[in-house]
């Protein structure tokens, strides 16, 4: 038990509900109490999409699911298939029902597919949960498939919330047919009848790893399907997943050059920047990155590798990737690890005291109250639900190089790594009372005593300029 | 009037959004959210604007919720007894002017096997007589209004009312305060404990019984309490409390409710606050809700006449309607309907039909039929009352209808906007503070602009 001040993810269900409300003619039933049916606001307040999520609630407690399944399908004759997921708390309260029948459609006669998910429990987080389910939807629906005439590959990009979804695979997609090849997009926007006809294609590309691991991997297993998990982020990261793409799909590879080099002219800003920009811009300048697992590499690895910062460490909130977040970090960082804690990530961004900060929502704050440049880059991030900007592809490098001119084209601001030497004496007394603040406020208390005190040209910290000082 | 109990499941934003407005309008309180993750989530992800809801301001500079803790369990975690309470005191002893400390013990909490209650008494132990409180969503009902949690707040701070000078001060003794590292009002909660009667305590200067307002707006209720001063009646308070120039009252600004006051209640879904007050011996007063004009007028009337008053508002109420004549005309004869998610919606359906709207349909995920008597028997009778009623038959209800407007809960109001309907929502009628005279100028307004803007959009060209 543990005082947070915000979380990266969510509950397991909501993962769920996520991949879920991506397929059209899938409808999820929400197994749970009366107050935790909040997804049909969130799907409003984030997607503003006309089309009322296909979440239905069965209360518990209530009348009984079977009675709530023959209502809801009634209610919604074109289901292909229905996903059962139970909340945390219904989880939690040992509730036990078998499987279901479900009732035919009384427009189709046919009887929808059941999906439910045996492996959830109330320790399952978001990101996982929604892998699974992706890979449950995949695992029922995909059935062999001759190969497609023309190359074809799937997209496995992220669900329905998912950061620029939409806008990142469009570009992904523009990518490809540029190369020729077709493209299908997986889960978002994608129905379950193109689920059958998933093994149809030459190749899966796995944009977001965190949400199409578990299926692809299935798909590989179980048709032999080839897959590239290289995020295209950056110039060189989409550089190489065109490359990658172009081999697995028998493409002339001098095609595939001129492709790159075109768009590498055309659209592709990142390279551009990084040469235009004077070599001081970037010399010492220190990044931190911290957040999902696709993008924490993908654009550490760009910072570090085209870019040309000092990448200090990186990390992720994702613990059940913990093993190749490491592995991958050390690419381009000398420190990785892993928390699900905001404030540990704060407090390591004050001991690193960097020139620049990507993370989500959740490292604003600390960003903020240090002054250090931001750049909320990492999912999830959710301010513009009509139209994302890409980070993928090389328009997406575009986007990013303009992110970084604004936040870097500053002079480098005046460390704390030197300022720590001028820092302010604190009494015994101040240093107890500031023990009594809770961790996870305590970094911005000392902030504010210390300036409080330097306003009032006081050499050191009492603990009455540090309860003048509190907010 | 017909009421019908659907049994269906009604679309109802989770009690727990809005936390952050609440501890803002109670001023001192802090509130402690302990839930699992799913909890949390909820929590965060609904704090931000909801669709149809007016933007919110930006929040103050300060990490997660203003005014509300978190506290993690673990699905795997069987706590112990008062490890919570450490928790809260963490997070009480980091924040300054804590007046009341309020768990939120979500239903996965008490699941895992927190006592929330003992909590509480422990952390109020360890807090030096601090209040903690837990409050929590009822887990007997089978449907959930969205205000739930407001009522349970004000449950709780009648219940930290003084009960006037012949009771003892507070329900519950607190014990001395062991150290005063919980702020300054806790501070100022001990030196108030050493009045006779706390603020607003009535003494002999006024022969009529006083008058506290349960619920509602700083705004309304200080416009009802002119209204009703007007009248000559003390208005001695409100639950929440009222400080000096508009700020939020604390726990030490609480009027005395106990035997001889009369609580007049704001809104239609203060089931359990007005409980608890009646239980202390108050008098709650069974009239109108004061939204709508004649809502308001037999609000201030019967609340005069339960202070041993008289008075008539015909004359007042007539001049309202008068002033609010041309927003009026925007909405006689319009077609309206209610999905129903916060309780308001009868009392709105009342006034609505009372200024010449037809209203074709109101829902309540949940009906107190004896708390809303006099409502429902003041609804007209051809406006048709859904308790718990299906969110998708109410989609399908909506269409046949074509209603000229719909008053829809967060979940339906963007599917219904991408049917064309006009749409307001349940939490912009809640944000512009319906209530009174003014609050009734104010609904009419919002709908006529409604209209206006609907009008313009549909004479472009596109």
């Amino acid at each position: 038990m543990r005082v947070l001040r915000g979380l990266y993810e969510g509950p397991g269900s909501h993962g769920i509900l996520r991949v879920a409300a991506s397929v059209e003619g899938v409808q999820a039933v929400l197994r749970a109490y009366p107050e935790e049916g909040y997804f049909s606001a969130i799907h409003g307040a984030l997607t503003r999409s006309g089309d009322p999520a296909p979440v239905s609630l069965s209360p518990v407690g209530g009348p009984g699911l079977a009675r709530d399944l023959q209502e809801i399908l009634r209610r919604s004759p074109d289901a292909e298939a229905v996903i059962l997921v139970r909340s945390e708390a219904a989880l939690l309260s040992g509730e036990e029902f078998s499987d279901p029948v479900l009732p035919e459609s009384s427009e189709t006669g046919r009887r929808p597919k059941l999906v439910t998910c045996p492996w959830e429990s109330p320790s399952l987080r978001e990101i996982e949960a929604a892998d699974l389910a992706l890979e449950e939807l995949v695992r029922v629906h995909a059935r062999p498939q001759a190969r497609s005439l023309t190359p074809t590959v799937n997209i496995f990009g992220p669900p329905l919330f998912g950061p620029g979804a939409e806008e990142e695979a469009r570009e992904v997609e523009r990518l490809l047919n540029l190369l020729g090849i077709g493209a299908t997009r997986v889960p978002l926007g994608t129905s379950v009848g193109e689920f059958a006809r998933l093994p149809r294609a030459w190749a899966n590309i796995v944009l977001y790893r965190e949400v199409g691991e578990a299926a692809t991997r299935f798909l590989q297993n179980e048709f032999g399907m080839p897959r590239v998990t290289t995020p295209p982020l950056g110039s060189a990261g989409t550089g190489a997943v065109m490359r990658a793409v172009g081999e697995l799909c028998s493409l002339d590879a001098g095609r595939v050059r001129r492709t790159v080099w075109a768009e590498l002219a055309r659209t592709a800003k990142l390279p551009w920047y990084a040469r235009l920009a004077v070599p001081e811009t970037f010399a010492g300048r220190r990044a931190v990155i911290f957040g999902d697992f696709t993008y924490a590499l993908g654009l550490g690895y760009t910072l570090a590798r085209e870019v040309g910062l000092e990448v200090a460490w990186a990390g992720t909130y994702l613990s059940q990737l913990e093993k190749d977040f490491l592995f991958q970090a050390g690419t381009f960082t000398e420190e990785a690890f892993v928390t699900d804690d905001p404030d540990e990530v704060a407090a390591r961004v004050e001991e690193a005291d960097p020139d620049l900060i990507v993370g989500t929502h959740l490292e604003g704050d600390v960003a903020d109250a240090l002054g250090i440049p931001f750049l909320p880059l990492c999912p999830p991030v959710a301010q513009n639900p009509f139209v994302g900007k890409p980070l993928m592809g090389y328009s997406g490098s575009s986007v990013l190089a303009d992110a970084l001119d604004g936040a870097l084209g500053n002079p480098p601001r005046e460390h704390r790594r030197g300022g720590k030497a001028r820092a302010l004496g604190w009494t015994e007394e101040a240093l107890e009372a500031l023990e009594d603040v809770p961790a996870f406020l305590r970094g911005r208390t000392r902030r504010l005593a210390e300036e409080r005190a330097r306003a009032a040209g006081s050499p050191t910290v009492t603990p009455e300029i540090l309860e003048d000082s509190r907010p | 009037m017909t009421i019908l109990n659907e049994s269906g499941v009604p679309d109802v934003v989770s009690p727990l959004h809005g936390l952050s407005g609440l501890a803002e309008d109670l001023g001192d309180a802090l509130i402690v959210v302990a839930g699992t993750r799913a909890d949390l989530h909820l929590s965060l992800s609904l704090s931000g604007p909801l669709p149809g809801s007016p933007a919110a301001p930006a929040p103050a500079d300060a990490p997660g919720l203003p005014g509300v803790s978190f506290v993690l369990l673990e699905p795997d975690e069987r706590p112990e007894g008062g490890i919570l309470t450490s928790r809260i005191f963490e997070v009480a002893s980091g924040s300054r002017d804590v007046g009341v400390v309020l768990i939120v013990a979500c239903r996965s909490a008490r699941l895992l096997g927190v006592d929330p209650h003992f909590e509480a008494e422990l952390a109020e132990r360890r807090l030096g007589g601090l209040p903690v409180r837990a409050i929590g969503i009822s887990e007997e009902a089978s449907a959930v209004l969205s205000k739930e949690l407001v009522d349970e707040t004000l449950r709780v701070l009648v219940g930290l009312s003084p009960r006037g000078v012949s009771g003892p001060e507070h329900e519950e003794p607190l014990p001395a305060k062991a150290g005063a590292k919980v702020g300054a009002r806790a501070g100022f909660l001990g030196r108030l404990r050493g009045r006779s009667g706390g603020h607003g305590a009535h003494d002999d200067v006024f022969e009529r019984r006083p008058v506290v307002l349960l619920g509602g707006a700083s705004g309304s209720r200080e416009e009802l309490a002119s209204d009703l001063r007007r009248a000559g009646v003390e208005v001695v308070g409100s639950v929440p409390a009222d400080a000096r120039g508009g700020l939020p009252g604390g726990v030490p600004e609480l009027p005395v409710v106990g035997e001889g006051t009369v609580v007049a209640v704001l809104d239609p879904y203060l089931v359990r606050a007005a409980r608890k007050a009646e239980e202390r011996g108050a008098q709650v007063v069974r009239t109108l809700f004061p939204i709508g004009v004649d809502g308001t007028a037999r609000f201030i009337g019967d609340v005069v006449a339960a202070t041993g008053g008289i008075t008539s508002e015909v004359v007042h109420a007539r001049q309202v309607w008068e002033g609010i004549e041309h927003l009026r005309s925007r909405i006689r004869g319009k077609r309206v309907f209610l999905t129903g998610d916060s309780g308001l919606e009868i009392p709105l359906a009342r006034f609505l039909a009372n200024a010449g709207a037809v209203v074709l349909e109101v829902g309540t995920p949940r009906l107190e039929k004896r708390f809303l008597g006099v409502e429902l028997s003041a609804l007209g009778s051809d406006v048709d009352v859904v308790e718990a009623p299906d969110w998708r038959a109410q989609l399908e209800r909506i269409e046949a209808a074509r209603p000229d407007v719909v008053v829809a809960s967060p979940g339906l109001f963007v599917p219904l906007v991408a049917r064309g309907h006009l749409c307001r929502s349940s939490l912009a009628l809640l944000a512009l503070d319906p209530r009174g005279y003014e609050g009734a100028r104010r609904v009419l307004a919002l709908f006529a602009q409604t209209f206006e803007r609907a009008e313009a959009l549909d004479a472009l060209n596109l």
